[in-house]
């Protein structure tokens, strides 16, 4: 008698469960959304004017502990500025078969440029592809700002790295 | 022997000579006492405070002169009531430093947050990130928060452009003065200084163009944080990106040790290359230091025009073929040559690689011939200077003769050593027919006329010993040559330079040979710090004449003479249009060379070589140290290393040649040749401790100047040293002649010029000048000419345009001709020049 | 305490037209070098000088004797030099010793050339001074004019030439191997010393550099002797010295008075006393490089000598006594000096080069009431951070009036800052 009351219970669990809410979601076509601070794929985000944060200080592949970024930077001049400050990326290459996606890299930039976002839908068909550019990490150009490089007026951005707040959430 | 001094520093005792820093004998233990103004090789000036220690005496009794005691028998120390620098005070018997106090810490603390409230926010950007003193400083004694207002930071202007090669961050400095100290002592090139006075104080400098030295990139290396940098590298890699290789410095026979300091970059198409040069040190060659050419020129090899593949002229064109092909072309018309071969190589070639030309040459029983316009080297390897030579160890006592020579020109680090050699009391004796930068040391001066360089040595000889050779009636044994003569014998150590000013090859062999006499009769030959040392045009000359290659007396001559000609690191035609028709008439010429030179066009078989930054090799420098270089980055694809394709070649002729490594060629070199006995890779590997310790960790002493690990080098003992003194053979010497209306043009090294190893580096080609000649100003006058006119020059039927350039040091009747800027000139030849276009103001 | 009757220095205030040559040859002067040239051995001269006690007027107070003594016999040629710098905010008596009675302080000069047996001498005048230095050199004219310089003085083998030479407007060349340095012509910066200027002063030679009022006192001590030197001032502070009065006081001005004289009768008997309505306060008594003294009773009866001075917490450096009064917040007062110190820090060593330019922003925020008392504390830490590790006197001395005002002083910072941090 008792093995049938079991069995009872176990099948009553089982058909409870019919009644509740699946937690399955109908990806892709929805997507479940990310929490704050999700670590996704990298973007380098542009200030309002459109320059680039990024100043090809190399402290985000310094930090990288899987060795995933590679940086060559280059001298801004007034006429071509892609970035405030003497120094830019003339090459910044993330290699996303390396990446553990741990946010050292953001840690440790200077100037927030390298932000890891909320991109996780990442797949390649080669190694090759795996590395992104420079161009497929850059933010889009804000409103109101125009795209790198610029020529602007001599003098004016001088200072590479920003007034630094702490971090509000 | 000097008194030994024992003292205690952070509870370790060591035992120092007296006169011994405290900070460099805690160093010797291992201690690192920050410092920021103190270097090594320069005066104490105890500026930065950095260095601020507790230092303890001990007590000494002043009525009886004995040490106090405290109870338990030790000696009573008395610490001074102020932190004292330890770079500024020499060790004391029983002194007592301690380092590691909290009044040192807070000390230490207190400085670098001093240091840093105006240090602009630079780290990311700054070149000297990751390898910076202040740095590593700021982490281990600074403040974690600033407390110095952000709005009230000193600014002061950055990115000040020195001249083209180095560039100033003034907000960067913290006003060390390693720079400025390093130019007016060390360099004695006061070209930069302090401007303005308290914190507004700045680097500035003084010449035009800016940053006028020879020696400036060296402050960059020594800056503590970046506010020098080189324009060359400027933004190039982060210290940690890129990995260091040994290599010697191709450009004199000063032989120079540096490091390449590599990377593979997306700039450069994914190759490997070399970021920069730095200074290797070795105590016995340049210590610490390099001249600007050494350290920019290495990109003559980087140039988008090497050859890249065997060319073969077929028609009137060159095509590319296979290596096996162009092999089997060239061994085939060795076989058909034979004994008319000439083969032509200059000292830009390395050790093994003109043994496997000689070799090659020797088997077909052909000629050699060295390219240069220098003679001598027979003369340097029998009386050179003695195993153990080192200008460091020269100062009272000794004599340094620099004969026909403007050493700033040709050998900067050599100049730098024999200044030092002059501060720390040796004699310096100076004969030249103009002053050069050398006389500002030199205790005795000698001026003759040009032409007349070994004559002036042969009077020296006549001024002491009896045997007396005929002298043209012009020099008289004046009091200054008497003089030098009587030092020169009473010294106990000379050491005797001779270069190429105003000479071409009948002039230098006579000097050379009139030197090695002067030191013979003296006595100054085989041992340490004494002989002969020539100041050749190439860094492997003295390899050269060692590996059995000599000039021709008559190039044009051996030219038109040979069925083949084999020309390796070489272009005459380049140097001199005149020899086009000869070259175009020589029957079968291979050319092996980096880049497709004027005398490539007209070869039949052009092969591409390897620089020295891409292949393994050993160079002999002018103190006859044979030094080993290392590959820095890969070898571009086709290209071979220059002794691979003498051995190729000579296999494919039938003869025994090593192809396959550099060290295999030394192996038969030392097998062959005596004083090559014993020099294998291994031994030139061979390393040991030196002073000042640089290049590790602490970054405090020499900057970012790399420890050697990869070889001292071996200096070769001259036949002197073993037992054969040479004969004394008197040379002939004649005096030049100059045709009515002519000048007298001689041939002057200037460190920057059109050669190829140093015009394709295009960040130097701004301190090229244009071609020149300078005369003096009455003879300026008699051509109606002023400085900045074009004048035609005509040599024989040659005519060529330069400016014209006025100096009052030139005498009368000469016109200074600098060699690979132009002018044809090689040795002293009679010129015509009229004003062919008058400057525009 | 002997009075003044007559004056040693001042001479000039007793005597009109002491800046002639003929009138001061008519008051007995170049008597004593004439006498010391031609009867005396250098050494005697020397220690004549040093049983006066006579120190240094310049402010370190050093006994002038013994610096002569010092001097390195192996090492030829000497030189002396003049320090006629004087750019101690609130010093003025060089000037009017060279200006009035130029040939007492030339004389002097002379004395102590011979003394060390010097063939020439320097004076290095402030760059400001340039009138008073063509002033001196047609004095110098005038002394050559009469035998007094030259070749062969008073037919002996004496030689002596003085020159002038100025400065460029940098207090620092007042340190006495700054000057050196200014001197030869390179970057006016002090030298490291060891060694010291009587081994290795001017071109590496031994070199003795002492103050224009110090050598201004060398005439009437080798005339009148050593013994009447010390009849006036105090055992270890013999002597006279001139007072420069200055700051809240009525009669502000040079006061020459016998060393030990007290603070209250320079201000209120000499000086007049300060203006009507208005307390002292605190007294400066070497200019700008002073601790402030507390001008209580007991401070205003303290004698101005070397060593009774630093009882009360300052030094007598080179007596510019600045009177502070009621006034006067001192936080405005340090701001002044901060702004000095550090326009005339030389930049060689770190805590003085960036520690002044530090204490002036704060003491610039702090005096304009731009600051908390945070910032008060913070200025003080500062100033501990200087002290201690600077590479000459300049530095060390720029904290005093920054540390004894924010601790005598306190209620005049709580008055001018906020509360807020």
């Amino acid at each position: 008698m008792g093995a049938i009351k079991e069995i009872a219970r176990g099948m009553w669990t089982t058909l409870s469960m019919m009644f509740e809410k699946p937690v399955t979601i109908q990806y892709p076509e929805v997507k479940r959304p990310v929490h704050a601070r999700f670590k996704g794929r990298h973007e380098l985000h542009r200030y309002e004017n459109g320059l680039e944060k990024c100043i090809g200080c190399a402290l985000c592949a310094a930090a990288c502990p899987a060795d995933a970024i590679f940086v060559e930077s280059a001298e801004n001049t007034d006429e071509v500025r892609y970035s405030p400050g003497e120094r830019y990326a003339s090459t910044y290459e993330i290699n996303f078969l390396r990446c553990i996606f741990c946010g050292y890299c953001e840690d440790a930039c200077p100037t927030e440029a390298i932000v890891l976002g909320d991109n996780y839908e990442l797949s390649f068909t080669s190694r090759r592809e795996a590395i992104y550019p420079k161009e497929m990490l850059l933010t889009p150009v804000p409103e109101g700002g125009k795209p790198t490089p610029q020529t602007v007026e001599p003098g004016f951005f001088t200072r590479s790295i920003p007034v630094m707040q702490n971090p509000t959430d | 022997m000097t008194k030994q001094i024992t003292l205690t520093i952070d509870e370790k005792q060591v035992t120092v000579p007296q006169g011994t820093l405290v900070v460099d004998a805690a160093k010797k233990i291992g201690i690192d006492i920050p410092v920021f103004c103190y270097h090594p090789k320069m005066e104490p000036v105890g500026m930065c405070r950095m260095c601020l220690v507790e230092v303890g005496r001990p007590v000494i009794d002043r009525t009886t002169g004995q040490a106090v005691l405290e109870a338990d028998g030790t000696p009573k120390v008395q610490f001074g009531p102020k932190l004292e620098t330890a770079c500024t005070l020499p060790v004391s018997e029983g002194m007592v430093v301690v380092g590691m106090s909290d009044k040192v810490k807070a000390a230490r603390k207190d400085v670098v947050e001093f240091l840093l409230t105006s240090h602009p926010l630079d780290c990311p950007v700054c070149d000297k990130g990751g390898e910076c003193p202040l740095q590593n400083l700021t982490m281990a004694h600074g403040v974690g928060e600033s407390r110095f207002n952000y709005d009230e930071k000193m600014h002061l202007a950055k990115h000040v452009p020195l001249g083209e090669l180095i560039f100033l961050d003034r907000e960067r400095c913290i006003q060390c003065g390693r720079c400025v100290r390093f130019q007016a002592e060390v360099v004695d090139d006061p070209v930069i200084g302090f401007y303005q006075r308290g914190r507004a104080i700045q680097i500035a400098t003084f010449s035009e163009p800016g940053f006028d030295s020879y020696f400036s990139g060296n402050t960059t290396d020594i800056c503590p944080v970046g506010a020098l940098t080189t324009a060359d590298f400027r933004f190039g890699a982060r210290p940690w990106e890129m990995r260091a290789t040994a290599s010697i410095c191709a450009q004199c026979p000063v032989g120079c040790n540096i490091t390449f300091n590599i990377r593979r970059e997306a700039k450069s198409d994914g190759e490997i290359v070399i970021k920069r040069t730095m200074p290797r040190q070795n105590e016995q060659v340049n210590e610490t230091w390099i001249c600007d050419k050494g350290r920019f020129a290495y990109h003559f090899t980087e140039g988008k025009e090497r050859l890249t593949a065997p060319l073969i002229r077929r028609g009137d064109d060159l095509t590319p073929v296979s290596w096996d092909e162009a092999i089997e072309f060239v061994a085939q018309a060795l076989r058909d040559a034979g004994s008319d071969l000439l083969t032509l190589a200059s000292g830009r070639l390395s050790n093994e690689d003109l043994f496997n030309l000689r070799s090659l040459s020797d088997a077909f029983n052909g000629k050699t011939a060295l390219y240069t316009h220098m003679a001598g080297g027979d003369l340097t390897a029998q009386v050179g200077v003695g195993q153990g030579t080192n200008f460091a160890d020269l100062g009272a006592g000794s004599v340094i003769l620099v004969v026909a020579s403007d050493l700033e020109e040709e050998a900067p680090i050599w100049w730098l050593r024999v200044k030092q050699a002059a501060e720390r009391g040796a004699t310096l004796i100076v004969a030249n027919p103009r002053p050069t930068k050398t006389d500002r040391y030199a205790s005795q001066k000698i001026r003759y006329a040009y032409g007349n360089e070994a004559a002036t040595v042969l009077a020296m000889i006549n001024a002491l010993s009896a045997k007396r050779p005929e002298l043209p009636g012009k020099v008289q044994a004046t009091a200054e040559i008497k003089n030098a003569a009587e030092t020169i014998k009473n010294a106990e150590n000379v050491i005797a330079l001779f270069g190429s000013e105003g000479l071409g090859l009948e002039g230098s062999a006579a000097l050379a040979q009139a030197c090695a006499n002067l030191l013979l009769v003296t006595n100054h030959t085989g041992r340490a710090n004494n002989g002969l040392i020539g100041v050749w045009p190439r860094a492997n000359e003295q390899g050269a004449w060692d590996m059995g290659l000599r000039p021709a007396a008559d190039l044009k001559a051996a030219l038109a003479a040979a069925k083949m000609v084999y020309v390796a690191a070489a272009d005459p035609l380049g140097d001199d249009p005149a020899l086009a028709a000869t070259l175009g008439e020589v029957p079968f010429m291979v050319v092996q060379e980096l880049y497709l030179t004027e005398t490539a066009k007209l070869a039949d078989v052009v092969l591409p070589a390897l620089p020295f930054t891409e292949r393994e090799g050993s160079f002999t420098s002018g103190e006859r140290r044979v030094q080993r270089f290392y590959p820095a980055v890969l070898p571009r694809p086709q290209a071979r290393p220059d002794y691979a394709i003498t051995g190729e070649i000579a296999r494919k002729a039938g003869v025994d040649a090593e192809t396959d490594s550099a060290a295999r060629v030394m192996g038969r070199i030392a097998a062959s040749l005596p004083d090559y006995a014993g020099i294998h890779y291994r031994r030139l590997a061979q390393v040991q401790e030196q002073w000042p310790i640089v290049g590790r960790g602490d970054l405090y002493y020499g900057g970012t100047g790399y420890e050697n690990k990869q070889g001292l080098g071996v200096q070769l003992a001259p036949a002197a040293q073993q037992g054969q003194a040479p004969a004394l053979t008197w040379p002939q010497v004649a005096e030049i002649a100059v045709p009515e209306g002519s000048l007298l043009a001689v041939p002057v090294t200037v460190l920057y010029d059109q050669g190829i190893t140093v015009s394709t580096s295009p960040l130097l080609q701004t301190r090229i000048p244009q071609p020149y000649l300078t005369v003096c100003p009455a003879e300026a006058q008699r051509l109606n000419a002023e400085a900045g006119d074009l004048v035609q020059v005509s040599l024989g039927e040659q005519a060529v345009k330069v400016t014209l350039r006025v100096d009052e040091n030139i005498p009368a009747g000469v016109a200074l001709a600098p060699r690979s800027l132009g002018l044809p000139i090689f040795a002293p030849a009679a010129i015509q020049v009229r004003v062919a276009q008058k400057a525009t103001v | 305490m002997t009075e003044i009757k007559q004056y040693v220095l001042l001479r000039h205030r007793d005597v009109p037209g002491l800046d002639q040559l003929d009138v001061y040859r008519q008051e007995g002067g170049f008597a004593a070098f004439q006498q010391a040239v031609t009867a005396m051995q250098p050494g005697q001269v020397t220690d004549v000088v040093k049983a006066s006690g006579l120190r240094g007027r310049g402010g370190a107070g050093f006994p002038t004797g013994m610096k002569w003594s010092f001097i390195d016999n192996n090492n030829w040629p000497h030189y002396v030099v003049a320090n006629a710098d004087e750019s101690e905010p609130g010093t003025f008596k060089d000037r009017e010793i060279m200006e009035k009675n130029p040939f007492q302080f030339l004389e002097g000069l002379a004395l102590c050339c011979y003394a060390v047996q010097a063939n020439a001498a320097y004076i290095y005048l402030r760059g400001e001074f340039w009138q008073q230095a063509h002033f001196l050199d047609a004095k110098i004219a005038e002394m050559e004019a009469a035998g007094l310089l030259g070749e062969h003085l008073f037919g002996t083998e004496y030689s002596l030439r003085i020159y002038t030479h100025l400065g460029a407007g940098a207090y620092i060349c007042g340190e006495e191997t700054a000057l050196l340095e200014s001197l030869e012509g390179k970057l006016g910066q002090p030298r490291l010393r060891p060694p010291f200027p009587p081994s290795f002063g001017l071109y590496g030679k031994p070199t003795i550099v002492n103050n224009v009022e110090t050598l201004a006192n060398l005439p009437l001590i080798l005339e009148k002797g050593a013994a009447w030197y010390r009849t006036y001032g105090t055992d270890k502070s013999p002597g006279v010295k001139i007072f420069s009065l200055s700051g809240k006081v009525n009669k502000p001005g040079n006061y020459e008075l016998p060393l030990g004289t007290t603070f209250r009768q320079l201000i209120f008997q000499h000086g007049g006393g300060l203006p009507e309505g208005r307390q002292i306060k605190a007294i400066m008594p070497a200019g700008a490089s002073s601790s402030l003294i507390v001008a209580t009773e007991q401070a205003l009866d303290t004698p101005m000598d070397y060593e009774s001075v630093p009882s009360v917490g300052a030094q007598l450096g080179s007596a510019s006594v600045i009177v502070i009064d009621d006034s006067v917040n001192v936080a405005w007062l340090i701001n002044k000096t901060m702004h000095f110190f550090k326009h005339e820090s030389c930049g060689k060593c770190t805590p003085c080069r960036d520690g002044t330019y530090w204490m002036m922003h704060l003491a610039e925020r702090i005096a304009g009431g731009e600051a908390s008392w945070a910032d008060v504390e913070l200025l003080r830490e500062v100033a501990g951070q200087v002290k201690g590790k600077c590479f000459c006197a300049l530095g060390e001395f720029s904290i005093e009036a920054v540390l004894s005002s924010i601790e005598r002083f306190p209620a005049d910072f709580e008055q001018i800052t906020h509360k807020e941090a």
